[in-house]
């Protein structure tokens, strides 16, 4: 017994030390390995062999783009981990010093903590070199990466949210899109008379309710800057006349709202249960590639009232301590090279972030009703909760704009309540 | 046998392994934890000595008072229906001749399963659109929002998920219950027919009993376990509606690996780990009173 | 034929009831799985319109679930193994033994049972990254293994801890080394723990999902969970997909327990009864 207990023990061991050796050799850091290629590390958020999303199955293509034209010379390692546990892993290998050389990250508060504390290197002399910089659309678009004047995080897309909605449930309804938040009222009324359910939405996921809550305080013109220096007061009126908006849209909502997920209630719209989604354009191709036949039906028009459109950016960030920055901003520039952004477009459903020329036919119906928005608004914005000091903040805003539509407070005290946590944590 | 038993080098082999291993792998990452305990501390940047900082903050924090409510909910709720519910069927298990392998499989079979893919189901199946709510409207019932609805002490939602871990859990304690009970002497029983027991009664007097110090063993791992219950919360609600639903468990994730303040993390663990110790202890004092002879 | 009487007749209508309780859901979910993502939302309930097995072979290829579960399995099985012979030596140790410190020592152990691994994961991965134990599955055997011990030390000492005295005695008296006690007579007789333990530990890594997920990166060296979670994107999940891959992940799970508790509870009981 005691001997064969004991190789037992003997061969697990054998096993055991083989895995180790594996382990060594495989390890993810950046390294230069014999034949003098210079290896990278790239980190994401989705699989990208599982994912059906249209915008991963993009990065997939720029990825082996990059590793077959600069083979012999680069190669970069591809590290996915689902967004649950993206921060928790990406965390962990910083403290471990083994930060990936490049890695996505939200703008807003994610990417400050980044900033930070340095793990992100400033990106402006990459930027500066063979005109890379000008190739984008504008200025305008690394407001949301740029820190002190200097650019930490490259976009690759922008998202805009926007109302969707179902162009024969309008026309069987007799409904006008809505131009104003009256008009919006009436619509939704006439819908409803008509038998539809007018708006799905999803308090279940927090940040989709609280995206609409974002919407109406831009229309009442809450200041988030002078919020977070203490220069004005969310106890100004201005969020409480929002959130009573809210609770007055509410009682257009479908039914389940409170407990549907962002899945359940964007499958309302696309299974033709609900008029009107409001989502970011991330949404189209979920839409499309779900019922195919909706396409045609499917109109866009900017939430009614607002001049700016709330607008997201996917953004690569480059670790400060990478000992290939060459290669990473190589990998990067073809992430904005016009055959990427040209796939945005065309086959994902996002906005390009550079002047890149594409065929308008290809893409999905709704992305040229989406630029049309884009286009005549007078700016963007970035979603609430990413536009706060810290993202506990932003998480607060949502939680607190969900318990207003569930009734659990009014909207005067979501303002006292916004205005406390801000005088404790935020100023 | 004393000197067998006191054997210096023997309580060394048998000791050795499993305590160097236990002090190099976890202990000293908990003390290193208890010590960023201390610490404002993100992990992207060195740890920073504030002293009590964080247990100030412990006080003062709001989410914490529900966690904390609603995890010893938990910890009472499982304790007292998991001891119930699986001596119960551990004993109509064990009494029954045909197929009582299959209802122990069938019972044990959550168990076998991940929380998260068992979270996921259970949030479809509570989900209003499309589950039980779905067949209760077909019977002209307007079921109530599962996962959502915020009224009273102990809202709707802790209850569905004490019940959807009882569901899960209940086969652990069952089967541990059956290990002991199966190694019970079968004399014993018949002796107690023979004094004029019927089966309840013999379940009383006998099997009770001897079973007791696992039950102290069963009580305190589903103690420790539904103190630090994470899976099924984080995979249906998220602690969500407005962190109603956190638990202490939760609340350290969220805090830890949602906003990065991984000092503050930590110092919820402690406050985790004493409540462990003090029910543990507490267990062990009120169940595990004497030892029988089997 | 014995007559059935009426009690164990409720017994029996009682454990139906429990199984459909039990087996209900996961009916549903081998029911989604061959179903369109749009069509669960639909109708959640109806068996699925055009049955289809895409969903079954997109997750297998596209999860790389083949290599995942040999992954799973390696862990485990290994996991499995050291931790019952060193949790079970431990446990004898704390509760046959006489020593000191022997109470002291169960405390120290359970200590490990009672912290979230949230907590001790950074710690453990920079101390782990500093050996080159990250990205190996041997990083991945020791946390699940040390994790696993706590739970199989307590579980065992209660086991040995009800073993009655005579027995040692016996052996003593027949001149058996105190190694000879635990592997002939202990350890055989503590059986049933030592397999309710080891379901505990196997489950428990079959299913462990973020330190699989933050030690590994190589696509290659993934687990099974991590594989699962693959099908959930940022902004949509592909449900249909991931249930087909819970199913192929638990099928194997479900025929080798069934296999193996059978026996061996069996066996147990029926040797159980003359100790």
């Amino acid at each position: 017994m005691r001997k064969k207990l004991l190789s037992a023990i003997l061969s697990t061991m054998m096993v055991a030390s083989l895995f180790a050796g594996c382990g060594q050799s495989g390890s993810s850091s950046s390294s230069t390995s014999a034949d003098g290629v210079e290896e990278i590390t790239w980190m994401f958020w989705d699989d990208l062999n599982a994912t059906e999303d249209l915008i991963s199955l993009g990065y997939k293509d720029v990825i082996d783009r990059f590793n077959a034209d600069y083979e012999g010379q680069y190669h970069v390692n591809v590290v996915t981990t689902n967004l649950e546990e993206y921060y928790a892993k990406l965390n962990a290998l910083v403290a471990a010093g083994d930060t990936p050389d490049v890695f996505i990250v939200s703008p807003g508060p994610n990417l400050t903590d980044y900033v930070e504390p340095g793990v992100a290197a400033p990106l402006d002399d990459y930027l500066a070199q063979d005109g890379w910089k000008d190739t984008f659309t504008s200025d305008a678009v690394f407001t949301q990466q740029t820190y002190d004047g200097k650019i930490y995080a490259v976009p690759l897309n922008t998202a805009a949210a926007c109302c969707f909605y179902n162009t024969e449930m309008f026309e069987d309804a007799g409904v006008e899109v809505p131009t104003n938040w009256d008009e919006m009222l009436t619509a939704c009324d006439k819908l409803q008379s008509a038998g539809y359910t007018p708006i799905t939405i999803s308090a279940g996921t927090a940040w989709c309710l609280s995206m609409v809550a974002g919407y109406l305080c831009e229309e009442e013109g809450v200041d988030l800057a002078a919020l977070a220096d203490g220069s004005a007061s969310w106890e100004d009126g201005k969020l409480e006349s929002a959130a009573t908006k809210l609770v007055e849209l509410s009682k257009y909502f479908q039914p389940t709202a409170a407990g549907d997920t962002n899945d359940v209630a964007t499958a309302n719209f696309y299974n033709e249960e609900a008029a009107i989604l409001i989502q970011g354009s991330w949404a189209i191709a979920q839409i499309n590639g779900s019922n195919p036949d909706f396409e045609s039906k499917c109109g866009v028009f900017q939430f009614p009232g607002c001049d700016r459109l709330i607008a997201k950016s996917d953004s690569l960030a480059m670790s400060s301590t990478t000992e290939h920055p060459e290669a990473c901003a190589a990998l990067m520039k073809y992430f904005t090279d016009d055959t990427a952004q040209k796939y945005t477009a065309e086959v994902g459903g996002k906005i390009p972030v550079t002047n890149v020329e594409y065929d308008a036919s290809k893409a999905p119906a709704q992305l040229a009703y989406v630029m049309d928005v884009f286009q005549n608004a007078k700016g963007t914005f970035g979603f609430y909760n990413e536009s706060m000091p810290t993202t506990e903040t932003g998480s607060h805003f949502d939680d607190t704009m969900v318990s207003v539509f569930l009734g659990e407070i009014t909207p005067a005290e979501a303002a006292t309540d916004m205005e406390e946590y801000y005088k404790a944590n935020c100023r | 046998m004393d000197k067998l038993l006191r054997n210096k080098k023997a309580i060394f082999i048998f000791m050795a392994p499993a305590f160097i291993l236990f002090t190099f792998v976890l202990f000293i990452p908990i003390c290193q934890s208890i010590y960023y305990s201390f610490c404002d501390y993100n992990a992207l940047t060195p740890p920073k000595f504030i002293g009590l900082e964080n247990y100030k903050n412990l006080l003062q924090d709001k989410t914490l008072v529900i966690a904390l409510k609603n995890s010893l909910f938990f910890l009472i709720f499982s304790c007292v229906t998991q001891l119930i519910m699986g001596l119960f069927l551990a004993a109509l298990l064990t009494n029954i001749d045909k197929g009582r392998n299959v209802f122990k499989n069938i019972i044990y079979l959550p168990c076998v399963l991940s929380s998260a893919a068992l979270g996921l189901l259970w949030m479809f199946i509570f989900s209003p659109k499309l589950g039980i709510n779905q067949l209760l409207a077909k019977l002209g019932i307007e079921g109530p929002l599962w996962l959502m609805d915020i009224n009273g002490f102990i809202i709707l939602p802790m209850w569905v998920i004490a019940f959807v871990a009882l569901w899960q859990y209940v086969g652990q304690s069952m089967m541990l219950y059956m290990a002991q009970i199966s190694g019970i002497s079968k004399s014993l029983y018949e002796a107690s027919y023979i004094d004029g027991c019927n089966k309840v009664k013999s379940f009383r007097y006998i099997t009770l009993p001897l079973i007791r110090p696992m039950v102290a063993t069963a009580m305190s791992l589903n103690a420790i376990g539904s103190l630090k219950f994470f899976d099924l919360i984080f995979n249906m609600t998220e602690g969500g509606p407005n962190h109603k639903t956190e638990v202490l468990a939760t609340h350290l994730y969220q805090q830890g690996f949602k906003y990065f303040k991984y000092g503050y993390a930590s110092a919820i663990g402690v406050l985790l780990l004493i409540l462990c110790l003090l029910v543990t202890a507490f267990i062990n004092k009120v169940v595990k009173t004497e030892q029988y002879e089997m | 034929m014995k007559k059935i009487s009426i009690p164990k007749i409720i017994i029996y209508i009682f454990l139906v009831l429990m199984a459909v309780l039990y087996l209900a859901p996961l009916l549903w979910v081998f029911n989604v799985s061959f179903k369109t993502n749009a069509e669960i939302f639909t109708a959640p309930f109806a068996l699925p319109q055009a049955p289809t097995f895409e969903n079954f072979t997109f997750a297998w290829t596209a999860g790389k679930l083949g290599i995942a579960t040999l992954n799973s399995f390696l862990v485990c099985v290994i996991t499995l193994a050291l931790s019952m012979i060193i949790g079970s030596m431990a446990a004898f140790g704390i509760a046959r033994l006489r020593w000191k410190f022997a109470k002291l020592s169960l405390t120290y152990f359970l200590l490990g049972m009672m912290i979230p691994v949230h907590c001790v994961m950074i710690p453990l991965f920079t101390r782990f990254a500093k050996v080159h134990l990250t990205n190996s599955l041997i990083g991945l055997v020791l946390p699940y293994l040390t994790f696993a011990l706590p739970v199989t030390i307590f579980i065992m000492v209660g086991f040995f801890e009800g073993m009655p005295n005579e027995l040692i005695e016996s052996a003593c008296i027949d001149g058996a080394t105190i190694y000879q006690i635990f592997f002939r007579v202990c350890l055989p007789l503590g059986k049933t723990g030592l397999f309710v333990t080891g379901l505990m530990t196997f489950i428990a890594n079959w299913n462990e999902l973020l330190l699989a997920m933050v030690f590994i990166s190589d696509d290659l060296k993934k687990t099974l969970p991590v594989s699962l979670s693959k099908f959930v994107g940022p902004y949509n999940t592909n449900y249909s997909q991931m249930f087909a891959a819970i199913i192929i992940a638990i099928v194997p799970t479900i025929i080798v327990y069934c296999a193996f508790s059978n026996q061996i509870v069996d066996g147990l009981t029926a040797g159980a009864v003359k100790g």
